[in-house]
């Protein structure tokens, strides 16, 4: 048997790119015969796994150099719809409800935290419904496979709690999770008590082989199978990440609610007040250090911001600011959302009262303060010049509004 | 007006010991700013309880009950022989199981309604009526206005415990109140397996879920976080430095934005 014989000019030939001055080949294209040649770049890139911002590469996956040509932008547009792809549960095993606050229709960070614990119970057959008193928006994404949406009721927490119970007894789920926080504690153990059913609360660990919560003061921990009703603690399960699902909303056909009249006669929210609010509940604190010459316009600010004033040491021992404002090891430990510190150099001490803020923005005229360093927006400038500054400019957008109304 | 304070005997959640939980030190407190309020405990032994005499209490009900027993009906016939127009407990218990789920089983047994988590109560304008002030955190409140008698619950932001007293503590009287309905069964010892707590790492807010264990750390030290991405203004003109001072806050939702401001 022989070859055929090859005549490399021929090929060459074949393969010279047509335009410009200098003779050009594309060796990319296959060869008469033979194997074809391999390029390693774009093999590599192939491998490449698409999202994480490190570069990260699946090794397993072997791309034909060919294939890659050209496809390469083509295979990662495909993956990424198939991801987004919404997940049916068709005939779901089992259901594990979750009964979120959802309040003003919207779920929270701990609601959807509960709907990842579900996903943990309901597993791959499992399905998740969303039982929601009043709409709420976005359950597919947060992971719910079915939302029961029951009619908005009054104000009494106990209607409330009839409707889940009459909700629930007729969708008889396997699981039921409440987020233990205030009305979600508070609604678990009214449909407890009226189920005749003992709640799991405030559950630190959920898996399906056991749920595990705190006791005694936290010296032991209570582990059992999960029950019917659980409540599960803030912060201590991971949200759904999974694709959306579809949260296919189911009718019901449950009786108005038929209660006693309510012994409640009004409800009334009262927003919290930032200038009587204990320091350790503020949200939004605005501070003044012993960069502050001018506690007078620092006052204004404050109530201008809508903020809650407090201090470092230095100005309430020297009796510049109540002893009450001072934020610190020594003062208050703070869980504000967001910190304004005004001429604070942020020692020690007081950086420890600061630790559990989310964002801190800080004025200061030393670039080397810690509390530069510490903050998310920092500005290096005199605070005395800022403050009257930030009083013109609110001044000014109030007066706009004004007109503008 | 007839006030009833639930006490427990708890246990100091650090050292072990016998004290008066905190809650009920704070709901003593609410209750001796609306009249004379009376104690009730059921448990196997009145010493433990005999703080809250020193916090503001002048009687304390006892109620003998061997250990372990449920409670709730025993504490449900006491109450219902009381009639008093509020019953405060505090939201759970210390040093127990601390489910909190007792004021709720008796306000069914009696059939009241329940107000969770207040930090205030107040008579109400109408005759009869009662206001609390329901914490709903950072400070915010539902004001609830409510008809006759009603169990609430007490939230830790409530105005903090009296300071003891020892004289009153002295003065102060335990009676021993017979079990009017037998104690019940000791409850069903429920399948829970006890070992000793395992602190476990709490959920760092914005990791990512499948990130390198490097963006992990970098969440977690808050690197990655508002510091991370820090901007830093050095000598800007004070008005620039207001405009960013005042977007950023608004960015994070700590500052209404200016224009359709309701109040004028
Ligand atoms: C046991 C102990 C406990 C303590 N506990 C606390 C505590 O709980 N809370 C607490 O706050 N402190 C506490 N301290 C004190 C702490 O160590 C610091 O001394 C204190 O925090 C410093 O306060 P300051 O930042 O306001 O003042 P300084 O350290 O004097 O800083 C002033 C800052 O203002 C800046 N500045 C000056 N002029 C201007 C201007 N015109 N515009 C803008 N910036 C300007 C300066 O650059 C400087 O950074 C404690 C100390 C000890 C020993």
């Amino acid at each position: 048997m022989t070859r055929p014989r090859r005549d490399p000019r021929a090929e060459r030939a074949a393969i010279q790119v047509a335009a410009g001055p200098r003779p050009r080949f594309d060796r990319s294209a296959r060869a008469a015969g033979g194997r074809p040649r391999r390029d390693p770049r774009p093999e590599r890139a192939g491998q490449r796994v698409p999202g994480a911002s490190r570069p990260r590469y699946d090794l397993s996956q072997v791309v034909p150099a060919q294939a890659l040509r050209g496809e390469v932008a083509v295979a990662a547009e495909a993956r990424q719809p198939a991801a987004a792809k919404i997940l049916v549960v068709e005939d779901p095993a089992f259901l594990v409800a979750v009964v979120p606050d959802a309040a003003g229709g919207r779920l929270s960070p701990h609601d959807r935290q509960v709907l990842g614990a579900a996903r943990v119970l309901a597993g791959r057959e499992g399905g998740i419904l969303v039982v929601s008193v009043g709409p709420c928006e976005a359950c597919g994404p947060a992971g719910a496979d079915r939302h029961l949406a029951l009619g908005e009721v009054g104000t009494d927490p106990d209607e409330r709690a009839a409707r889940v119970a009459a909700a629930l007894a007729v969708a008889s789920p396997r699981h039921v999770l409440f987020p233990e926080s205030l009305d979600g504690g508070d609604l678990a153990r009214r449909v407890a008590v009226r189920m005749g059913v003992p709640l799991f609360d405030n559950a630190e660990v959920v898996a399906a082989g056991g749920l595990v919560r705190p006791a005694r003061g936290r010296r032991v921990e209570q582990r059992a199978a999960p029950g019917l009703l659980a409540s599960v603690a803030p912060d201590a399960v991971a949200d759904y990440a999974g694709p959306p699902r579809e949260a296919r909303p189911l009718a019901h056909d449950l009786p108005p609610a038929a209660e006693p009249a309510s012994t409640i006669l009004s409800v009334a929210r009262i927003p919290a007040d930032p200038a009587t609010v204990p320091l350790s509940l503020a949200e939004f604190v605005a501070s003044a250090g012993n960069g502050i010459r001018d506690l007078d316009t620092f006052r204004q600010l404050v109530a201008a911001l809508h903020a809650t004033p407090g201090a470092s040491r230095v100005l309430c021992d020297a009796g510049l600011m109540p002893r009450h404002t001072q934020v610190g090891a020594s003062g208050t430990v703070l869980a504000a959302t967001c910190y304004f510190a005004l001429g604070i150099s942020g020692a020690p001490q007081h950086l420890q009262g600061v630790a559990g803020c989310e964002h801190v923005v800080a004025v200061n005229t030393d670039l080397h303060a810690a509390m530069i360093e510490r903050a998310g927006l920092a500005i290096v400038q005199d605070a005395q010049a800022v403050m009257p500054a930030l009083l013109r400019l609110l001044a000014r957008e109030k007066q706009e509004a004004g007109e503008g109304s | 007006m007839r006030i009833a304070v639930l006490l427990s005997a708890g246990r100091h959640p650090v050292s072990g010991a016998a004290v008066l939980p905190r809650l009920e030190a704070q709901a003593i407190r609410i209750a001796a700013g609306l009249g004379t309020p009376v104690g009730l405990h059921a448990g196997p032994d009145a010493a433990a309880v005999a703080d809250a005499l020193g916090q503001g209490l002048s009687r304390i009900a006892h109620v003998a009950l061997p250990e372990g027993a449920d409670p709730v009906p025993v504490l449900a016939a006491s109450l219902r022989a009381m009639a008093p127009d509020l019953v405060l407990a505090g939201r759970r218990g210390q040093g127990g199981d601390e489910s909190g789920i007792v004021p709720y089983a008796l306000a069914a047994a009696l059939g009241l309604p329940l107000i969770a988590d207040v930090v205030a109560v107040a008579p109400g304008e109408a005759a009869g009526t009662l206001r609390l002030d329901q914490s709903l955190g950072r400070g915010a409140l539902r004001r609830v206005v409510v008809r006759g008698p009603v169990v609430a619950t007490v939230h830790p932001d409530a105005p903090a415990p009296l300071a003891y007293a020892f004289g009153q503590a002295r003065r102060g009287v335990i009676e021993p109140v017979a079990a009017i309905v037998p104690a019940g069964p000791a409850a069903a010892p429920a399948a829970v397996e006890e070992r000793p707590y395992r602190r476990r790492p709490k959920l760092v807010k914005g990791a990512p879920t499948g990130g390198s264990a490097a963006e992990r750390l970098k969440a977690a030290t808050g690197e990655a976080g508002a510091a991370a991405s820090g901007r830093l203004l050095v000598d800007p003109d004070p008005d620039e430095a207001a405009r960013e001072i005042l977007a950023y806050l608004r960015g994070i939702g700590v500052l209404a934005p200016p224009s359709p401001r309701p109040n004028p």
